[in-house]
């Protein structure tokens, strides 16, 4: 039984049609990213997963259970599985980090170990810093180890990686890979880097025009495409859209 | 309920952490308190009332207006802006409970600013209150509060965009310090500001509020005026809450 099973996904702002009809699914365990243009639809995509966001048609399926008929109960029974990085991302700016963590753990009940995040995280450094003199790249570390504190079963991260140094974006992908290990957990990102496609997710979706373009592991991909990097075969498939438009 | 406890120590943690919330809620009140006490506390107010007996409880409606319009009103806008609010609406808690520990801290809040006020001006300017009196200043001054929740709520649904919640709060601010009798009074003040003062709720909540709490309130064409308008300002802006609830 798949974890996520979205189909004809439909979802207008306005008369701004952005998605057309998208359909997906998501296995226990995967690591899947999305990719695409800016403005694509990435973020709406995600957040309708994360039920933040209505959609006009289709249906979202998440562990089994039908999102569109959930009471509002219901919902929040869901989200005790869902852990989320938002883009952008923020939290109360005057709580220090230790106090983030304490806050988010009543959230969740019992279930979520904040010396073990504090651990794994290797937050030790900054516990007492109120989260706005965080740099970025700190609140971006925050905002994964809150996400991961609930051993969630399925996580949802919007550009986790964006505007990081490329030792700090080693060390959140140590971590999402490291909790999709022990965990067996679910992790889907958007991300702008097609290294980190290539690198560590099992498959890969690109939005394009509303759809799902593609949707594979990166291997077979490259192999059917005859592109040597997920980069070449992104330019490629975009620019060759625009162009015959 | 723990998940309450935890959300109200965080909520009031970051109110006394909150620079801007402080100066406007527990320094400037009790600050002028003090210093117009000092300039004109041998004057007669509103009739035949002293200084304590009108500024302290006008002091004690400062303190709740302000607490209710920055540290819950804007503070609200402030969280939806940033993303805060869609951050926590992604995780399995109830909106509602968010809403509660806001609404108890701000009362806490005007409370302890009713009860600073108060010991100021037992301290300072010899201020005599019957227990009765006090007791029931202090329930009518609940009811005051929620009617200010409720009204705020109201009014910064409509703001999206901190800054402009902002700039209206200090704008607003500023209103309501020269339009209620916390300063000038009215009364001496050219014929426009008297038509403001008349709109302006704080207004009539500080006088019904001046007259409770020296045991002076009775209904009278006045009183039963303010507190007509006050019941119709309360009764549209739970409607606009609830309507906006429903978006
Ligand atoms: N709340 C909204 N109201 C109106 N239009 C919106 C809203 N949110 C997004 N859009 C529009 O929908 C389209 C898709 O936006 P979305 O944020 O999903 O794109 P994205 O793929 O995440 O882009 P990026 O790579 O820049 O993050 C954009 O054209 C955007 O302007
Ligand atoms: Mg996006």
């Amino acid at each position: 039984m798949p974890n996520i099973i979205v189909k004809g996904l439909k979802k207008a702002y306005g008369n701004k049609q952005v998605l057309k009809g998208l359909d997906f699914t998501a296995e226990q365990g995967e690591v899947i990213a999305v990719i695409g243009k800016n403005g694509a639809g990435k973020s709406t995509f995600l957040e309708t997963l994360m039920m933040i966001r209505d959609f006009d048609e289709g249906t979202v399926n998440l562990f089994g259970k039908d999102v569109g008929s959930l009471g509002a109960k219901g919902v929040r029974e869901l989200k005790k599985d869902l852990s989320i990085v938002l883009q952008p991302t923020n939290f109360y700016k005057n709580l220090r980090v230790k106090e983030l963590l304490e806050l988010f753990r009543s959230y969740y009940g019992k279930s979520a170990d904040v010396k073990a995040t504090i651990r794994d995280f290797e937050l030790q450094e900054h516990l007492k810093t109120p989260f706005d003199k965080l740099s970025g790249g700190w609140k971006q570390r925050v905002a994964l180890a809150i996400a991961f504190m609930s051993s969630p079963k399925l996580v949802i991260l919007d550009e986790p990686t964006t505007g990081l140094d490329p030792y700090m974006r080693d060390v959140l992908w140590k971590n999402i890979i490291r909790h999709n290990k022990e965990h067996n957990g679910t992790i889907l990102l958007s991300t702008h880097y097609m290294d980190e496609v290539e690198r560590y997710c099992d498959k890969v979706m690109l939005i394009h025009e509303g759809q799902s373009n593609v949707f594979d592991t990166p291997a077979n991909l490259l192999a059917k495409t005859g592109h040597t990097s997920i980069n070449d075969f992104y330019l490629d498939r975009i620019g060759e859209k625009e162009a015959v438009r | 309920m723990t998940m309450l406890a935890t959300q109200l120590k965080y909520d009031l943690i970051m109110f006394f952490r909150e620079i801007f919330y402080l100066v406007f809620t527990v320094i400037v009140p009790p600050a002028t308190y003090l210093f117009m006490g000092q300039l004109f506390g041998g004057e007669t107010y509103g009739g035949d009332l002293s200084y304590v007996q009108f500024y302290t409880p006008s002091f004690i409606i400062l303190i709740t207006f302000s607490v209710v319009f920055f540290a819950f009103g804007f503070d609200q806008v402030m969280n939806r802006s940033l993303g805060i609010e869609k951050r926590i609406s992604v995780s399995p808690v109830n909106m509602r409970t968010i809403l509660l520990s806001n609404i108890i801290k701000s009362v806490i809040i005007t409370s302890l600013g009713f009860m600073l006020i108060t010991s100021i001006g037992i301290a300072v300017y010899s201020l005599k209150i019957s227990l009765a009196d006090f007791f029931s200043a202090y329930a009518v001054f609940i009811l005051i509060t929620a009617a200010l929740l409720t009204i705020s709520s109201a009014i910064y649904s409509f703001f999206k965009e901190m800054k402009s919640a902002l700039v209206f709060s200090i704008v607003i601010f500023q209103v309501v310090l020269f339009t209620a009798d916390f300063t000038v009074p009215v009364a001496q003040m050219p014929q426009f500001v008297q038509w403001i003062a008349n709109l302006n709720p704080i207004y009539h909540i500080n006088h019904i509020f001046i007259d409770v709490w020296n045991g002076l309130f009775v209904l009278n064409t006045e009183t039963t005026i303010s507190l007509a308008y006050l019941t119709l300002l309360v009764f549209v802006s739970v409607l606009l809450v609830s309507r906006r609830a429903k978006v």
